[in-house]
């Protein structure tokens, strides 16, 4: 049967989005269930896998049956081979296209040949190398753990926020890692329009299929790592909405009133609301029905959100087989690392997406411990979650004022409870601002800065190293 | 999510010209239109399987599907397994006819099931019956010798009150108290079996895969009943999810809050593995 790809582009909200619908595909790589653990007798924790070919390449254990609103634990297969070399050729040439200057469509058509039957969107978008925590994402994955930011529904963006994943899962070992195409990629990553291909995963994370060198490359040189991204869209949304009514102009009282009330009668008495789904959506992209491509609603209902691959049987059997080289001995350049440790982590990331703005009144409202401002909820209902959310939020867009509200916080002592993480947050960020405070806060010896010495410790002494 | 891998199902019903689609979602395209209505399943309000159709009721609609709309019998299993799963996330209210297989939601998806027991048959009516009958045996021993001796004692008070006990009559009272006793028992245990025929005539009746060929699967972790056109030696029924069974000659039959729930002839094994079929049961579930 031969693979059907179909691509549009739907406007919504001023901008314009490319789906691509697959019908007949190969299911060479893409997502799917891997049942539960009855050996072990756990049926709580689902586990799903990323599969390229009949390699499992990413275990994600999904606890608490499954629930969308629960992080994985994460790791690279240990019965993962390694990807095979047609696919990475693929791959290759793929990027090679885009980079080209072909469309998105067009350049990336091999690689939906190989996909499972669905929706995809596809979008350029900057992703930071890390697993979200600071660490390069290529040796991140090796021991299995809870990897923030990948729920589908991100607790703190909530669940009808759209936000673009920007973290990154592996499909490859270390074992690729070689210093020639590090020294390549520093080189080819300076005129590249597009540096990798990543596929989404789960929540703000997405496995990169392409550009690994790349990456490193970028995270070295400081240079924003750009990527094609494929999201499937699966799943439904709801938004009850109102129809638009026109409103009525007032009626003058006397002759017209009995006019005034025929005219009130004939109106629709009361907004009306949806039927159903409002749409299916991705992490970046929320489509009604009413936009979608008939023919692409159509693939996406006769389809299921997941499906298992006919290589499926070989594929599991290899879960349970440990590979002969699980641990590489390649060393990553110290830089990669050192400035993947002062990339944004996952808690800034969310924070961004859940914020759209947040003014001088606001901070100040929070910082008086109120969650409201001018009548209106400023993040959350729950404060401690909107200091932390508000901090972070800052951490992204405007470090000094964060360095200033993460500083007040901690001279409040009402806000005890948020001292010990504000201090790990703000240590994060060299700064002689910082530094002083902290060095006032450990010569001062005030009870109330128990939480922070700590952290004020390692950070004076490694300023002091450092400076 | 068990039962992921079924390709949902596409309905047409003439009656109203609508288009139905049953997968990870219930659509409905309404006649001469081309933009579908699409359900999440946790906004089913109910889901009523009927002798003839399945209805949906929504907040504001009511859907009916006839079941002679189906084009295939495995498109119908197809739906009803793709229905009962989604069960175990959205939790609808779902009210069916009786079963001779469990409900699908209790599955759950076990990847790789390892040394099993696997065997197909079609379960047959008579062996059916005839284990409704040992299990109506099992129930009825004990009242049945009470019943044969109430009578007795019965039949002996009428005889001495309308005829008097006396030495030489009471030889003959006797016996024939023993006999009616013995004979009305007999008669009520045939009349048992009669109902317990028509009993398991009127289950397979009420649900079509009592003439489907059904696979069986046994191991360790958990056991499978299922239509074979729907299921993919994927999907396993834990243990916990029963409390006890019974063995027949020719059957095992699983048990639920006292309720039988699946039935498994022994003859969709190869004989030989029906001892050990039988320990791997037992390891797991009680005896009865």
């Amino acid at each position: 049967m031969s693979v059907d790809i179909k691509s549009e582009y739907v406007a919504i909200g001023g901008t314009n989005v490319l789906l691509v619908s697959v019908k007949g595909g190969s299911a060479v790589f893409g997502t799917c269930s891997a049942g539960h653990n009855l050996q072990r007798g756990d049926i709580s924790t689902l586990k799903r896998i990323f599969y390229i070919a009949n390699e499992p390449v990413v275990v994600m254990n999904c606890p608490n049956n499954g629930d969308k609103r629960t992080d994985r634990i994460m790791s690279i297969s240990p019965g993962f081979g390694g990807m095979p070399h047609e696919i990475s050729q693929v791959f290759a040439e793929a990027l090679a296209k885009i980079n080209r200057g072909e469309s998105l469509e067009m350049g990336l058509r091999e690689i939906f040949m190989l996909m499972p039957d669905g929706v995809y969107t596809v979008y350029p978008s900057e992703y930071y190398p890390t697993d979200g925590s600071g660490i390069f994402f290529w040796g991140a994955y090796n021991v299995g753990h809870e990897v923030h930011g990948t729920a589908d529904y991100n607790r703190t963006i909530g669940m009808d926020k759209t936000y673009r994943p920007c973290f990154l899962v592996p499909c490859k070992t270390l074992d690729f890692y070689t210093q020639k195409n590090y020294n390549i990629a520093k080189e080819y990553v300076k005129s590249a329009k597009f540096d990798g291909i990543t596929f989404h995963l789960s929540g703000l994370h997405s496995v990169l299929l392409r550009g690994y060198h790349n990456a490193a490359a970028c995270a070295a040189s400081d240079i924003p790592f750009k990527c094609a991204v494929i999201e499937r869209i699966s799943d439904p949304f709801t938004m009850p909405y109102a129809i638009q009514q026109e409103p009525q102009e007032p009626q003058p009282e006397g002759e017209n009133a009995e006019d005034a009330k025929t005219a009130e009668a004939a109106a629709p008495k009361a907004a009306a609301i949806q039927e159903g789904i409002t749409g299916f959506r991705s992490a970046s992209v929320k489509l009604p029905i009413d936009i979608m491509p008939k023919e692409m609603l159509r693939i996406l209902l006769e389809n299921r959100r997941e499906y298992k691959p006919t290589q499926y049987a070989p594929m599991i059997s290899k879960l349970s087989v440990v590979r002969r080289r699980t641990v590489s001995n390649n060393v990553l350049p110290l830089e990669v690392l050192e400035k993947c440790e002062l990339m944004p982590d996952c808690e800034m990331i969310e924070s961004a997406f859940a914020i759209n703005s947040l003014n001088e009144e606001q901070l100040q409202a929070l910082l008086n411990g109120d969650v409201e401002c001018n009548g209106e909820v400023i993040i959350t209902p729950n404060f401690y979650s909107s200091i932390v959310t508000a901090c972070n939020y800052l951490q992204f867009h405007d470090e000094k004022r964060f360095i200033e509200f993460a500083i007040s916080i901690m001279e409040n002592p009402e806000l005890y409870a948020t001292h010990e993480y504000i201090a790990k947050r703000v240590s994060r960020v060299g700064n002689k601002k910082i530094y002083q405070y902290f060095k006032s806060v450990i010569a001062s010896g005030d009870p109330r800065y128990e939480k922070i010495l700590v952290s004020a410790d390692r950070y004076v002494k490694d300023y002091d190293s450092r400076h | 999510m068990a039962f992921c891998d079924l390709k949902p199902v596409r309905v047409f019903d003439e009656a109203s010209g609508c288009t139905f689609i049953i997968g990870d979602m219930f659509a409905v395209y309404p006649f001469g239109t081309d933009r579908p209505t699409v359900y999440n399943w946790n906004m089913m309000r109910e889901v009523t399987e009927s002798k003839k159709a399945l209805v949906f009721k929504t907040e504001d609609s009511k859907y009916t599907i006839m079941k002679s709309c189906f084009l295939a019998r495995e498109d119908y299993f197809r739906a009803i397994a793709i229905i009962e799963s989604s069960r175990r996330e959205a939790e609808f209210p779902y009210v069916h006819e009786r079963r001779v297989l469990p409900l699908k939601h209790k599955y759950i998806d076990c990847a790789t099931i390892a040394d099993a027991y696997t065997g197909q048959v079609i379960i047959d009516e008579g062996d059916a019956a005839a284990a409704f009958i040992t299990m109506m045996n099992v129930k009825l021993v004990k009242l049945l010798w009470l019943i044969a001796l109430l009578i007795m004692l019965l039949t002996f008070g009428i005889l001495h009150f309308f005829v008097g006990i006396t030495r030489n009559n009471i030889l003959y009272f006797i016996p024939i108290s023993v006999a009616v006793g013995g004979i009305i028992t007999l008669l009520v245990y045939l009349a048992c079996h009669a109902v317990a025929r028509n009993k398991y005539q009127k289950l397979a009746g009420c649900d079509p895969a009592s003439e489907e060929l059904i696979t069986f699967v046994v191991c360790q972790f958990g056991f499978a009943a299922c239509e074979s056109c729907v299921y993919d030696s994927q999907e396993l029924m834990p243990w916990r999810e029963l409390d006890y069974f019974i063995e027949t000659d020719k059957m095992f039959i699983f048990y639920k809050d006292n309720n039988a729930i699946v039935y498994m002839p022994k003859k969709a094994f190869e004989k030989k593995y029906i001892g050990g079929i039988l320990d791997t049961i037992a390891l797991h579930l009680e005896q009865k």
